[in-house]
């Protein structure tokens, strides 16, 4: 892929490395590249839009400051970023006690992702990877039985253990734990395409 | 426990859904366990995507510039740390696709950790490394240049960005020259040398340095000689190293 100048975007490594050197525009090509699937994921977490910015303008801001100790063989940048972003957010929640919240529905299988799939195209703002991800994921979710994605998106969304999980299902922790294990294999493998991509 | 029931605990590790006493545990395990370090591994890779599960919203415009402004203040606290010059170059060298080795392959945070800054420490040691390596390896025009002596050791590579006159240099398996004795590196620029600077390794054989290329100077090929101490206008043996650049933009 090229960007309009012709020359292939810089990886998102390489704006790392940079960022460490204190680049402040590579920190903006950053977050023009994930700063709105890192949004998206800390307001399925927190729930309100000024508390969602607050993670992520924290989440960037830690991201600039221990850019020098991001290691790319332990994973992509956006993983690295979306776990920056997850714990600030289970963390905010968490200080506002605001945790019964988090077992509301905490993310919705998005029929629309899927639904965009083939109109990626016309959505230049996004990004056609993006929403190849999104559409596959929210599939692949959709796929399992409700049971699994359940405890799933509670540890996930919720930042609950399996063992909170099963009080608040009123399930027995057995159960729990033989559905998170389940789903989270199948996971592996309906997503296996988009692993073997490295998961840029 | 069995090593069937420390698996079973990788995926809900994954998720972060485990105790803290659980995960005290099993990262312990981890620690010993290269099996359960794969399969959490992967097991990551799938919560990474899960990113992608969240319900799509757009963050108001004026967002990127809190960004921003929040990482300039940051910046203006003071220095970001005296180990920052170093990492960046570790993170480059990585994107560069150079080998850091396996060490970093550890998955749970405390042993990467443990890993990463005993390999930080060790690259301390061995790096003389500045902010300014890191300018001349991410520029767009670098080009590289392996030199080697018929096949085996010593080697070095070279970095050379013509925009910013700089060239790093990365030296392995040389021994610390004679007393009285130091390293030269040259630029063959159509068949006569011009010194680059000079240069000795430590201890280890080991050495990483920047070295200013006077203006305009454009050379295909680099080469080291040894040198009587201070250096020499002109090579005064044959070189030991040598290397052909190959030209980035």
């Amino acid at each position: 892929m090229t960007n309009w100048q012709g020359r292939p975007p810089a990886p998102d490594c390489t704006l790392v490395a940079r960022m460490a050197n204190a680049d402040e525009r590579a920190l903006g090509e950053l977050y023009d590249r994930h700063g709105r699937p890192v949004y998206a994921l800390a307001l399925a977490i927190v729930r309100e839009r000024a508390d969602a910015e607050e993670v992520v303008a924290d989440a960037f801001g830690q991201a600039w400051r221990t850019a020098g100790q991001f290691d790319p063989s332990r994973g992509s940048v956006g993983a690295w970023l979306a776990t920056i972003t997850r714990t600030r957010a289970l963390d905010l929640v968490r200080a506002r006690g605001r945790r019964a919240r988090a077992l509301e529905r905490v993310s919705r299988v998005d029929a629309d992702a899927v639904a965009t799939l083939g109109a990626a195209a016309d959505a230049p703002d996004r990004g056609v990877e993006r929403e190849e991800a999104r559409g596959l994921v929210a599939r692949s979710l959709a796929d399992l039985p409700d049971a699994q994605r359940r405890v799933i998106e509670l540890a996930y969304f919720g930042g609950l253990s399996q063992t909170e999980i099963a009080a608040e299902l009123r399930e027995p922790l057995g159960t729990v734990k033989t559905r998170m294990r389940a789903g989270m294999e199948k996971l592996r493998g309906s997503l296996a395409q988009l692993l073997s991509e490295g998961a840029a | 426990m069995t090593d069937h029931q420390w698996s079973e605990l990788a995926a809900p590790y994954a998720l972060g859904a485990l105790t803290p006493d659980e995960r005290t545990g099993f990262e312990a395990h981890l620690a010993e366990c290269a099996t359960c370090r794969a399969e959490v591994q992967t097991l990551r890779d799938v919560t990474g995507l899960l990113v992608h599960a969240a319900q799509d919203a757009t963050p108001s415009p004026a967002l990127r510039e809190r960004v921003m402004r929040e990482a300039r203040k940051a910046s203006s606290i003071g220095p970001r740390s005296a180990r920052a010059p170093v990492l960046p170059w570790l993170a480059a060298a990585a994107c560069l696709g150079l080998a850091l080795g396996a060490a970093y392959g550890y998955l749970h945070e405390r042993s990467a950790r443990t890993v990463a800054l005993r390999a930080l420490a060790a690259a301390e040691d061995t790096i003389t490394a500045r902010d300014s390596l890191v300018a001349t390896l991410l520029s767009p025009d670098v080009g590289s240049a392996a030199l080697a002596a018929t096949g085996k050791p010593p080697s070095a590579r070279l970095y050379w960005s013509p925009s910013r006159h700089r060239v790093v240099m990365a030296v392995y398996d040389l021994a610390p020259a004679p007393a009285g004795r130091i390293y030269q590196l040259w630029a063959i620029a159509r068949g006569k040398p011009v010194s680059l600077g000079i240069f000795n390794t430590s201890a280890n054989g080991r050495l990483t340095a920047a070295l200013n290329v006077p203006a305009g100077l454009t050379f295909e090929v680099t080469a080291v000689t040894e040198e009587p101490a201070g250096g020499s206008p002109q090579p005064t043996q044959q070189p030991f190293l040598i290397g052909k650049v190959a030209r980035g933009d």
